[in-house]
Parts: structure tokens; sequence; C-alpha cells
């Protein structure tokens, strides 16, 4: 399909997913607790996608590769060695605002 | 637009009913946000009867990849268009997250308070898929706002002057 205006029916029955470096695409698979391949796109330019799929890489939460590689990182892949995603903390947010406001 | 909505969205979720009225404003070609914004609004009356919210339009101050000259032509004319919307509003807050449409929305307030106008607090929250470097709005918004908030420990390294809390959406 081309488009779905969601795929977390799709995520929630997968047992791994490939994707783009989009950051939604990265945080809705990872917050589902899904196995995560990126694949980088290296021939867009300016490709500030690939800090947040190089920094999740980094920290151990994806497997990480380009067109060229993808096969070879499928066959190569050790999924257990992906650490478990902690979701982000907007109560750090609004805590943080309810300060500024002095409604703390 | 797309991604920002989502993360603004999640920004809000915690939030107290303090923060009520909330006037939300998008760029004029934006076509989902619309209906992401409603769905949280509606989302949110169930649990708080007298939860308000207004939805306006700009024009989109900037294009992806626009060129430099023609931006800050755009950008001033997004601004000018701005400052009736601010001084209709006037926010005690403005929370913003990068888009190209905060920038205008964000320096008219700015004016309005150098006028002594309103007072308006200016929040900016870098997206989440900003690690290393900061986006376009995020460098110029740098500069304006009251709070800068950055979601990745580097850039707490490199501006000095910002937040960071972690990852907050």
């Amino acid at each position: 399909f081309r488009f779905k205006d969601s795929l977390a029916e799709d995520l929630q029955s997968a047992d791994l997913v490939i994707s783009h470096a989009g950051a939604g695409s990265c945080l809705e698979t990872l917050e589902k607790g899904k196995p995560l391949i990126v694949v980088i796109n290296d021939k867009l330019m300016d490709n500030h996608q690939l800090e947040l799929a190089r920094q999740l890489h980094r920290d151990g939460y994806v497997l990480y590769c380009n067109c060229s590689t993808l096969v070879e990182t499928l066959q190569s892949m050790d999924l257990s060695a992906l650490k478990p995603f902690s979701p982000g903390q907007p109560e750090k947010f609004a805590s943080f605002l309810d300060k500024v406001f002095g409604l703390q | 637009t797309g991604g920002h909505t989502t993360e603004i969205l999640r920004l809000l979720s915690c939030l107290s009913e303090s923060y009520s009225p909330r006037h939300y404003v998008l760029a004029d070609s934006d076509k989902m946000s619309e209906a992401k914004i409603h769905s949280f609004e509606q989302k949110r009356a169930e649990t708080f009867s007298k939860s308000q919210f207004t939805l306006d339009r700009i024009p989109r101050s900037r294009e992806v990849r626009q060129s430099w000259i023609s931006s800050v032509v755009t950008t001033l004319y997004s601004i000018l268009y701005s400052l009736p919307l601010t001084y209709k509003r006037k926010p005690d807050l403005i929370l913003c997250n990068g888009p190209g449409t905060c920038v205008p929305v964000c320096l008219s307030a700015f004016l309005l308070g150098l006028l002594r106008i309103k007072r308006t607090i200016i929040v900016y929250v870098e997206s989440i898929c900003r690690v290393e470097t900061l986006s376009l709005s995020g460098k110029i918004l740098y500069y304006f706002s009251d709070y800068f908030i950055v979601q990745w420990p580097d850039l707490k390294k490199k501006y000095p002057k910002s937040v960071y809390l972690g990852r907050v959406v």
C-alpha cells in the first residue's frame, strides 16, 4: 500500500520492522517494542534524519544500514542484542513548565 | 506539520487545565494536522469538561529547501500576517517545536513584548530528531525564546543556554 492513516495494526503484528530513518516511524516502532532495522537513504542530501537513527543505533536500540548493505545486515543480524526502548517523558516537560509559571 | 504536530501533542499530553484555552496555529498548506488536533482535544474534553481551543492558519513562511533570500521575504510577510493574530490572542505562553511556521509567530510575539503591548513567554522544544545539530528554526529562536529545550545531551553542550530534560516526547 502507498499510504495508510495509521500503521499501528501492522506494527503490532510484525516480528521485524525495516524502515527508513523518519523519526515517526522509528519511534512508533520502538515504542511497540518491535526490533527495527533502519535503512538510510544516502541519496538525500542534508539528511538530518540520520542524526536520530545514528543515535538510536549508538544507544543500542536499532540496527542500521543503507540500501546496499541491507541483505548482509539481514543475514548477520542479532536481534537479541537490541536494547529495550524507554519512552519519552512528557511529564518532565509539564513539571518544568509548571515551575516556570509557579504552578508547583 | 506531520511529525511536529505529533511531537507537540505529546508535549501537551501531561499539561494541566491551567494551560487553557489553547490556540493552535497551523500553516495554510498543512492538511493533516487539523484532524490530529481535533482528535487530541476531543479526548481531552472527556477528562476536562471546560477544555477550550481555537485553530488559526497562517501562510507557510518557508518551503523545504527554499532559497535564503526568498525565505527572508516570505518570513517577513508571515511575521506581518502573524502580528494581528498574536495581538488578538495575546498569549501568556507560546509553545513551539520547530516547524518554519513557528518562527514568525514567535517573532511577532517578541515584537509585541518589545513594544510593551504583551509579554509572552516563548518556550521552544527542539524536535527529538535533532541530536547533534539544531534546526533552522531552533538556530533562530535560540536567541528569542525564554526557554529553549533540547532532548539530547550533545545539544546541551553546544548550546549552553538550553535546558535538557532528557527525551520528553
